[in-house]
């Protein structure tokens, strides 16, 4: 499927005319925004740190615009998910066990994904939606802020351990912990409510459907690479659903014009639900 | 604050960039993509909600009828980012609409382009057929 493009283009063209955006939320621009010679903001410089020395992930990412064919990933990096199918970069598609496989072609027209019924999105969604999303790294914990369905993930970092598999209760986004590996934040979620949740909704990795059950546990190394790119590589071991695990790259580009998250509310008017007669 | 130069820049780039603005449901579920739609009338409401805003517009058939349609546009959130805001269409203002019927054969369609009818100057060519 074409990726989205659109939104990053007119922005970029609609800001050129920025006295005619008065009717947006004003901008309020942080201070310490690196900014090159032409005053544009230096995506390449130093990647900033807080006050321990780690890298800061703070600030609001926009997934990258840059797309890339299957088994075309340049060498030493994982190949590229989307949205729409987190398998999308790798060669021979996502390692689905037959039932999975199965499930994909049940689930194709998306009447049940959970994105377009409100309900939370899936790790392949929400790291790639052409929604912004706000990370918080605070001392002990990190929080991300989804623009898309307002959802919210914590992830700890308070040196504590991942629970049992299943002690919990499960939870849309997992339990998460996060530990540092020199500059690469490791995050581990297990925990997941997967398609044993009981709605046809559970379990969706991407848009396509490409389930997890609640045997997931999912890695993210999450590294800013420079003042601009953010790279999360995902790790998806879930032998219940899955032959073997496989790693793919979300790609994030800093939002630093001063613009931040616009409330979304999903549940204003689900014409969704009327219109497919589920409602 | 109706129509402003940032409509037309936006309508550009959104001709530029093709018909894609944010995505939230499957397209193919609520729309039928061989069921296009070419219609002109005059707004009667822009609802500016999620997960979706929708234009609401009377449209006239060759006897005089008056049909009331509804065509989805994209998320509020989106449309912001590109220099909309829910004042940009008023409710008699003059539209011509390109896009997609409903699969239920309701009066309800998927905008991918709407245009001034008087000048043909397009407000906006985004809906949610657009790849995830």
């Amino acid at each position: 499927m074409p990726r989205f493009t659109g939104l990053l283009l007119a922005a970029a063209i609609a800001a050129a005319a920025s006295t005619s955006l008065s009717a947006q939320w004003p901008l309020h621009p942080k201070p310490g925004v690196p900014k090159g010679p032409d005053g544009k903001v230096n995506l390449t410089a130093p990647t900033p740190r807080t006050s321990d020395g780690k890298p800061d992930l703070s600030g609001i990412w926009m997934r990258t615009t840059r797309a890339e064919q299957p088994g075309t990933a340049p060498a030493g990096q994982p190949p590229l998910a989307t949205m729409g199918n987190i398998g999308a970069g790798l060669k021979e598609g996502p390692p689905y066990l037959p039932w999975a496989a199965e499930l994909v072609k049940k689930r194709a027209g998306g009447l049940d994904n959970p994105d377009g019924l409100c309900l939370p999105q899936g790790p392949g969604q929400f790291h790639n939606d052409p929604q912004p999303s706000e990370i918080i790294q605070l001392p002990h914990k990190t929080l991300i802020v989804h623009e898309s369905n307002y959802m919210m993930r914590t992830i700890h970092t308070d040196g504590r351990r991942l629970p049992k598999p299943g002690e919990p209760q499960p939870y849309w986004h997992g339990y998460s912990v996060g530990r540092w590996e020199g500059d690469v934040l490791v995050v581990e979620t297990n925990n997941f409510r997967g398609v044993q949740g009981g709605q046809a909704g559970d379990g969706w990795l991407d848009s396509r459907g490409s389930p997890y059950t609640d045997a997931l546990q999912m890695t993210e190394r999450f590294r800013r690479a420079n003042f601009g790119n953010l790279h999360v590589d995902v790790t998806i071991n879930d032998p219940k659903a899955y032959a073997r695990p496989f790693t793919v790259r979300m790609e994030k580009v800093v939002v630093a014009d001063g613009s931040e998250l616009i409330e979304f509310i999903c549940h204003e008017n689900q014409m969704f639900l009327k219109m497919t007669g589920r409602q | 604050m109706r129509m402003k130069a940032v409509v037309v820049v936006v309508g550009f780039a959104l001709l530029v960039a093709g018909r894609s603005v944010v995505a939230h449901h499957a397209f193919s579920a609520e729309f039928d993509a061989d069921k296009p739609v070419k219609l002109s009338g005059t707004v009667t409401k822009l609802e500016w909600t999620n997960p979706h805003a929708w234009i609401y517009v009377d449209v006239k058939d060759p006897s005089g009828k008056i049909a009331n349609w509804g065509f989805e546009l994209a998320s509020p959130n989106g449309l912001m980012r590109l220099g909309w805001t829910r004042f940009s269409l008023r409710p008699g203002d003059e539209v011509t609409i390109e896009g997609t019927r409903a699969k239920n054969g309701s009066n309800n369609a998927n905008a991918q382009v709407v245009m001034y009818t008087k000048t043909g100057q397009r407000l906006f060519a985004g809906s949610s057929q657009q790849g995830q």
